[in-house]
């Protein structure tokens, strides 16, 4: 039995962790639950010992711990199974079941035979049909998860905790690592299940445990609540929904989607936006919004399905052919995809429009001063020179920069990724602002995000994913964060 | 008076850090003068007049300039490739096949190709080098496509490149003399007073040129924005295959206005040996120059500094009598003292 007992830790003047207790019990699966930023990777890298707690205690089995490193976590029997996971493809299992402490025999042999039988022996033990020798490149992503909880076994971990297992796991896989788990805990170890799929949550798991910015706001027997419940305890009552309002002016469709199908991303999608209209794109991590717009975008590829661009069909190939079609996109994670860190301010600002306004391939360099200083002045972007490093921005300067390379290009449709990632809340609001101004001038803007209130606060409707499909839309006055959590969560919303 | 002296020497030293941190290239133009101050002294001065002193140093400098013209072309165009997170090794062997193909075109003997259509002189040779420049754009081109259509890393693909051009070259031309006509050496050998210059003047032109193509053009800005964030670049409608393959087929082009300058040098090309190691003294120069090999950061400015240091650093080692052999380590050194100097910066 591990408990978490008073646990805060502050990043900076961030709380993130006030005062938590937890408790997990041998042969239990407990789930853990929150949105995200409410703390829950932090409690259990402190668990895991990748953090240090500010304040507080661990215990196990009544006897009080330290941990420093993420081993002395591990020696004391606790696994943590991360979303990436920790296996070389290219070593057999067995091999990789050893992994930095591999059996040696005489002479500075590897013990192979020995690795070989141990690894079968645990297979055995957990009721697996699984030949050691195989490449793990050749396992599909739940028996890597399984190969991984075995290693966790073989290291006689106690306490496994499993963050996110089931994301990038097909329907198949998903029961496969279930049985798993079900097997673990008639051996007694104890299981913490983060996840935000709470369908999964109630299928698995005994106990809950719900965080929200930085409290353990409930926790019970699952077989008490109901998904509803959970979706209610994660979001919190009280939330500001002041939804944002303009000049609505929604006209004809700009594009349409038919059967668009990728080759893992996601499948089979249809929708449709018209000019002067916000529409959301929202999910949990891995639902595919940001393959299905990066695809329509032309940054990659579709296996079948159509798109219209003002009713005519286009097959889009690249991301320049987008961008004549008047297709724009803003993507998310800035510092990977948005900005080009050895360029200065008013290059990162212009690089789209260059061959737009270019004379004969040469730089216009008068015209390209004088967008940016217009777009500088629309959207308030500030800085001490134009010449300056992208980076000496602050991240809502820079997004900003992001948005600005776009605007003068003037898009029919502009692809909005995660806007508002990484800037602070005076940001986001003129970021908000300079989106509706956007729709109100005709413009027809979709916003992929993971944060409801972003969607609820700024779109005319939006469209929830799950597992690389649509599960539903929502809009006006029935567009709630408990709907499109229910929805991201694989539910579907009654007719009432 | 101290306080006046101190104050001065604050405003200087500020002056020299501020410099530093904005002009990247100050550091290489510092580590250029002081070798060429260095290459002045030991040269020293026994000699009857300034006058005399002087037209002795031009001529060294001359020579040097002359000799590296070609492999300094060569290298500014590596250093776009590079920028983008790419690498040529192919140049050498891309010179000696565009090299036999110019000699093969203009032999005055009974093979030769446009002496055989009866084209001869001043039109044969412009023709000549039309279609140089036209075989090293293809070639470079076929590279380009490779590496960006086929997907194959710019090493395996530029190796593999690299054999097969030296190889077939060298298979059509063994046991073919081709004789250039004597017209066609004053290419490079044009003498204006009593100086020959002409390649340094093409080195310097095609400089220029390249250094206004990287700063004010749509394709120079994107090579930089394609090989900082290959990414970002794409997701903001650059089409970012096109603009690697643009990089190797500029490089083509390059290697043949290199070629021609080579011929037109001596007459005579040796298909085993010519341009072999070009390859990396392009790479030198344009790393020493301040190219990162991992992309995104380089110009031309610095690839000319970075050659000239090279250079003159032989011409120095020849001054001092360093043995030939042990001349090669020399050049080893600078590149990676330069890389470690950039990197201690960087931080």
């Amino acid at each position: 039995m591990i408990s978490m007992k008073n646990i805060t830790k502050s990043f900076g003047s961030n709380k993130v962790l006030k005062d938590v207790s937890i408790t997990i019990n041998n042969g239990e699966i407990c789930a853990l639950i929150g949105e995200n930023g409410a703390g829950k990777s932090t409690l259990m890298n402190i668990l895991g010992g990748v953090y240090q707690m500010d304040s507080g205690e661990i215990f196990i089995d009544g006897e009080k711990v330290e941990f420093t490193t993420p081993a002395d976590s591990l020696n004391s029997g606790i696994a943590f199974i991360h979303q990436e996971l920790n296996l070389i493809n290219d070593l057999p299992i067995f091999e990789n079941m050893f992994l930095g402490r591999e059996l040696i025999g005489k002479r500075g042999r590897l013990d192979l035979e020995k690795m070989m039988e141990e690894t079968e022996a645990i297979f055995k033990e957990m009721n697996l049909d699984l030949d050691p020798k195989t490449m793990v490149r050749d396992l599909d992503a739940s028996y890597k998860q399984i190969v991984e909880i075995c290693r966790a076994i073989m290291m006689d971990a106690s306490i496994i905790i499993m963050d996110e297992p089931t994301t990038s796991l097909t329907e198949p896989e998903i029961k496969r690592v279930f049985q798993m788990m079900k097997t673990l805990k008639e051996h007694g170890v104890g299981i913490i299940f983060i996840s935000h799929k709470l369908n999964e949550v109630m299928e698995i798991c005994e106990r809950y445990m719900v965080l929200r910015d930085g409290k353990l706001v409930a926790e019970g027997q699952v077989e008490d609540v109901t998904t509803d419940d959970l979706a209610r305890f994660m979001v919190g009552y009280n939330v500001r929904t002041d939804r944002l309002t303009r000049d609505k002016k929604i006209g004809d469709e700009i594009l349409r989607v038919e059967n668009l199908t990728h080759s893992h991303a996601f499948r089979d999608i249809s929708l449709s936006v018209r000019k002067g209209e916000i529409l959301g794109l929202t999910g949990l991590l891995g639902d595919g919004r940001s393959e299905l717009f990066q695809s329509i975008f032309g940054a990659d590829e579709v296996l079948s399905g159509r798109i219209f661009l003002a009713g005519q069909e286009v097959k889009i190939q690249s991301t320049e052919q987008a961008l004549e079609l008047g297709i724009g996109y803003v993507p998310r994670n800035r510092k990977e995809n948005g900005i080009i860190k050895d360029m200065n301010i008013i290059e990162n600002a212009s690089i789209v429009t260059w061959p737009l306004f270019a004379n004969k391939g040469v730089i216009d360099q008068n015209k390209q001063l004088g967008l940016f200083e217009n777009q500088k002045q629309k959207l308030g972007i500030k800085l001490q020179r134009i010449t300056d490093n992208i980076n000496t921005l602050s991240g809502g300067n820079q997004q900003k920069v992001v948005l600005a390379k776009w605007l003068p290009a003037n898009p029919k449709i502009l692809i909005l990724d995660n806007p508002t990632q990484g800037v602070d809340v005076g940001a986001k609001e003129e970021i908000y602002d300079i989106i509706l101004k956007l729709a109100e001038d005709g413009m027809a803007v979709v916003v992929l995000s993971s944060e409801a209130q972003e969607i609820i606060r700024l779109c005319d409707r939006a469209l929830v994913m799950y597992h690389g499909e649509i599960q539903g839309e929502v809009s006006g006055s029935t567009m709630t964060e408990h709907d499109i959590m229910k929805l991201a969560t694989g539910g579907i919303l009654d007719a009432s | 008076m101290q306080v006046i002296n101190a104050d001065r020497e604050n405003k200087f030293s500020r002056w020299f850090k501020d410099r530093k941190s904005i002009d990247s290239q100050f550091g290489t133009v510092l580590v250029l003068l002081i070798l060429i101050l260095l290459q002045t002294v030991v040269l020293g001065f026994d000699y009857d007049s300034f006058g005399h002193w002087f037209s002795s140093w031009t001529r060294n400098w001359i020579n040097i300039l002359r000799n590296n013209a070609a492999i300094g072309i060569v290298s500014l165009g590596m250093t776009f490739v590079i920028i983008t997170g790419g690498i040529d090794l192919a140049v050498g062997s891309t010179l000696v096949a565009t090299g036999a193909f110019i000699m093969t075109l203009i032999d005055t003997g009974p093979k030769g190709v446009l002496g055989n259509l009866g084209i001869t002189g001043v039109p044969a040779f412009v023709l000549t080098i039309i279609l140089a420049i036209a075989l090293g754009y293809i070639l470079g081109t076929v590279i380009g496509l490779l590496i960006t259509k086929g997907r194959i890393a710019p090493f395996v693909a530029t190796l593999g490149a690299m054999k097969i051009f030296r190889s077939v070259t060298q298979h059509f031309m063994q046991g073919y003399n081709p004789r250039v006509p004597r017209e066609f050496l004053k290419i490079s050998n044009l003498q204006i007073g009593n100086l020959m210059f002409m390649p340094i003047i093409y080195w310097a032109v095609i400089a220029l040129i390249l250094h206004y193509i990287s700063k004010r053009t749509v394709f120079g800005r994107q090579v930089i924005a394609v090989g900082s964030n290959e990414r970002a670049a794409q997701l903001s409608g650059v089409n970012v295959n096109r603009v690697k393959t643009r990089t190797y087929s500029l490089m083509g082009i390059l290697v043949a206005i290199a070629a021609v300058i080579q011929v037109s040098r001596i007459g005579s090309m040796d298909f085993a040996n010519a341009g072999s190691g070009y390859e990396m003294d392009a790479i030198a120069a344009a790393v020493v120059g301040g190219t990162s090999m991992s992309g995104g950061r380089g110009t031309i400015v610095g690839t000319v500094l970075g050659m000239l240091i090279i250079a003159v650093m032989n011409n120095l080692l020849n001054l001092f009598g360093v043995p030939p052999f042990l001349r090669e380590a020399f050049k080893g050194l600078i590149v990676i003292f330069a890389v470690l100097l950039q990197r201690r910066e960087r931080s």
